[in-house]
């Protein structure tokens, strides 16, 4: 049961049932995960910022720092009218970034190996998208579908391919970000149950095989929660300054 | 006063070798290994999307397996378009 490497994924409800409208409304180990990384995100925020001394200590400079990477994505990708997205951007970054983190320690849940975690993320993002878009250019933002210089026989098939690839983004977005949590993990149990099955003799081989993938699973955990942030800000642009 | 001014001169010529530097290095750190991730999925998801508009069309309108062989392809088109642009963009940036 304990070797089984997809029973880390395992969803199950802490303290009692809860049931209002039928619908299912326990709180379960998913949520409590999610509760401790938001706890984490306001504990760094609020003592990163509590004093603002001119030599920064490390807790501060951490702070600093993911707001100036956040800022600068935002600049450079979506351009400075998506500054006032700012904080959403940011949110989104800090709680994929802290659900990935939290994930990788020890007897801890990962929230993002959850498809309707994330896909409820990239939905969100997606509508969102969507509804600036029609915001800002009104019915004129229906021209992302209709490239332009297209033969106006094409033009249907053409309509339909970029109604799907546009359809797509929500699915590939929270796609990645599952499957790469979901991989890993699995990956890191396996390894770490030839460990106990080889034993003591021939333990070590996979056991210095786990040290480094649990490496890389950090440098992954940074990597797709960077990954979301972006493809929020290129999607933003593309609904704020509407062009190919 | 004429302290002053070097000094701005100085930060200003400062600031420029780091936009140099900045520049340089845009590209060749974990970034790129990020847009290789990218890349594998958006193909995937075309295609499932696209099937799965097929396979529903399909049972709203009683015409299996027509609409789903038709959106599959469609689906295809439409990932190898997403690969490509985000192929696109990438090179624009370099």
């Amino acid at each position: 049961m304990v070797l089984n490497p997809m029973h880390q994924f395992e969803v199950y409800k802490i303290g009692p049932e809860i049931n209002i409208g039928g619908i299912n409304l326990s709180f379960t180990n998913a949520s409590f995960f999610m509760a401790i990384s938001a706890i984490l995100i306001l504990s760094l925020l609020f003592f990163g910022t509590k004093k603002k001394s001119l030599i920064p200590s490390k807790i501060q400079l951490i702070t600093e720092m993911s707001y100036a990477l956040i800022a600068k994505m935002i600049n450079d990708t979506a351009g400075s009218s998506a500054k006032a997205f700012f904080p959403f951007v940011f949110t989104l970054f800090m709680f994929v970034l802290f659900c990935n983190m939290v994930g990788m320690l020890p007897y801890s849940f990962t929230v993002t190996s959850q498809i309707i975690v994330t896909f409820v993320l990239a939905a969100t993002i997606f509508i969102g998208v969507t509804i600036i878009g029609f915001i800002k250019h009104g019915i004129k933002y229906l021209e992302l579908f209709v490239p332009k210089g297209v033969p106006i026989v094409l033009l249907p098939l053409i309509i339909v391919i970029e109604i799907i690839s546009y359809l797509a983004r929500p699915v590939s977005l929270s796609v990645r970000l599952f499957a790469n949590m979901l991989a890993g993990h699995t990956m890191l149990k396996v390894f770490g149950g030839f460990v106990i099955s080889l034993g003591l003799l021939g333990g070590w081989l996979p056991l210095s095989f786990a040290v480094a993938l649990t490496g890389l699973e950090i440098l992954v955990a940074f990597l797709q929660a960077y990954v979301f942030a972006i493809l929020t800000c290129i999607y933003l642009n593309d609904a704020l300054n509407l062009h190919h | 006063m004429k302290d002053f001014k070097e000094i701005s001169t100085r930060l200003k010529i400062a600031k420029k070798n780091v936009r140099e530097i900045e520049e340089k290095n845009r590209g060749s750190n974990a970034t790129s290994l990020g847009k290789a991730l990218k890349i594998s999925t958006e193909l995937v998801a075309a295609v499932v999307v696209g099937s799965t508009i097929g396979f529903l069309l399909d049972n709203w309108f009683d015409t299996k397996p027509l609409l789903t062989i038709c959106f599959f392809i469609i689906g295809v088109a439409a990932g190898i378009l997403n690969v490509f642009r985000s192929a696109k963009k990438m090179q624009k940036k370099l």
